[in-house]
């Protein structure tokens, strides 16, 4: 529905449409939301455990894990329904949309990091989840979702450093809605990019786990 | 979490169960209940303080032996909840050493884990896995726990819909029937009407066996001088005293200045 919303929009304002453009819409926001998802859901993960983790001992890993966890549920039955979609709009197969299975584990990755970091700054910073939707729609815009990443001016493309999702979602779209190999270069960043994130969040959650229960 | 009984090795009485060593708590905590970044940026440059730092408990020396129930009286703010913490290892202290001889559970607070937009029932499994019981155990006792809460039919509606009695009476009723070494309860012996608490109290007494060790946080006099056979008098996070119920509750009691009535048995 949402992607619709967004083609009409994209349609009325850029004057251009197609079934390829819907397909990248669609799932360029299904992997989007999985990381949204994760990062909504991580943010209050450790505050609202609050009285779980005031009473027993646990690793408390585990909030932050689950809200990915749950964002992943979320996202598998939008998987089926793009595969349904990409069927009924004629896109291309191919055996290059298998590499959409590693991209799905880099995201995975990367949400997880993103969701641990998150959640250990609003035990510090208990405002950070209001701001969260700004950060959230901020990265929707810098993303390539309403547009595609080979359409941007080389002047743009330098977002691609600075944004993490840039390259997974170039590499996601390349792979599940054109059905060619992504880049290797997008590829080696968008790992790059989780794993870095992934080390920074548990290293820094690990380092704060010992204080949570004094400063909830 | 492994389940509970599968730490169950037969303790003799004796047998130590919880040393804590010169154990010393320092924390930092945010003066601010809700600390914000706003806050911290509009400070920024004016040099006011976020964080102040609590000394919790200072160079406290206790063992607790299998058999034993050790009572832990003080006032508000003299550390008690702060060491049955650190013994539970949520806290992890500052200073000095904590060592855990068997598995301990924590009733510290009612209710952890539960989700009030589930029934009775879903939460009763919630609970019990929180506490460290496996699917089976839960199972298990399930009828047995719900038995004890009284609550009939009930049990299938969702919590939130049930009183603050009811909904303390299963928080208990999940609580009490985990079977760790050691048990650690904060104040959870005064739940719901006189008839359950009665019913409560009981059930801590039958927890009272040879192989465990159980720390009980109260302020109800009455209750520990029944039950206890020793008790831990902490004050500003030092241990003041220790030993035989009625002799440091009586100390207690003269040092708060405070002559003996039911009234002041039941609630200090």
């Amino acid at each position: 529905m949402l992607s619709a919303v967004y083609f009409l929009l994209i349609v009325i304002i850029g004057g251009s449409g197609g079934a390829t453009r819907y397909g990248h819409l669609t799932a360029s926001l299904f992997l989007f939301y999985l990381v949204s998802n994760s990062l909504s859901g991580g943010v209050k993960s450790v505050t609202a455990g609050q009285r779980l983790i005031l009473n027993t001992a646990f690793p408390r890993m585990m909030l932050p894990i689950s809200a990915t966890v749950i964002a992943f549920f979320k996202f598998i039955p939008t998987l089926f329904v793009f595969m349904i979609m990409r069927t009924a709009l004629g896109l291309p197969f191919g055996w290059q949309m298998l590499w959409s299975i590693p991209i799905i584990l880099i995201t995975l990755i990367f949400s997880l990091g993103v969701a641990i970091l998150i959640s250990t700054i609003n035990v510090y910073f208990r405002d950070i989840a209001s701001f969260l939707p700004y950060l959230i729609r901020t990265l929707l815009y810098l993303s390539p979702i309403l547009y595609e990443a080979s359409a941007l001016k080389p002047k743009l493309r330098v977002l691609e450093h600075f944004n993490p999702l840039f390259s997974i979602l170039e590499s996601w779209s390349l792979s599940i809605v054109h059905a060619q190999t992504p880049h290797l270069s997008s590829m080696l960043a968008a790992t790059g990019w989780a794993l870095g994130v992934l080390i920074i969040g548990t290293y820094f959650f690990l380092s704060r786990e010992r204080e949570f229960a004094v400063r909830l | 979490m492994s389940s509970l009984s599968a730490y169950n090795i037969n303790h003799k009485t004796g047998d130590l169960a919880v040393s804590v060593q010169n154990l010393g708590l320092t924390y930092t905590t945010a003066i601010d209940r809700r600390p914000t970044l706003k806050a911290r940026v509009k400070s920024l440059g004016r040099g006011t303080k976020q964080t102040r730092v609590v000394q919790a408990l200072e160079n406290v020396n206790l063992d607790v032996t299998y058999g034993q129930v050790l009572g832990v009286i003080g006032t508000n703010g003299a550390g008690k909840s702060s060491l049955m913490r650190t013994i539970a290892g949520i806290i992890p202290p500052t200073k000095g050493r904590i060592e855990v001889f068997g598995s301990v559970s924590t009733l510290l607070a009612l209710g952890v884990g539960f989700n009030p937009a589930m029934s009775g029932r879903a939460n009763v499994h919630l609970g019990g896995l929180a506490a460290g019981m496996t699917r089976k155990e839960i199972e298990d006792h399930f009828d047995e726990i719900a038995e004890f809460s009284e609550l009939g039919d009930v049990i299938d509606a969702p919590m939130r819909t049930y009183s603050s009695g009811m909904y303390a009476r299963l928080a208990f009723s999940v609580a009490a029937t985990v079977q760790p070494d050691i048990l650690i309860v904060d104040e959870a012996l005064s739940t719901g009407d006189a008839h359950f608490k009665e019913k409560s109290f009981n059930k801590i007494k039958e927890l009272r066996s040879e192989d465990r060790a159980l720390i009980l946080v109260s302020h109800a006099m009455a209750t520990l001088r029944e039950i206890c056979n020793d008790v831990a008098w902490l004050h500003k996070g030092k241990l003041v005293t220790r030993g035989n119920p009625d002799k440091v509750i009586d100390e207690y009691q003269d040092f708060l200045h405070l002559g003996k009535s039911s009234a002041i048995d039941e609630d200090l």
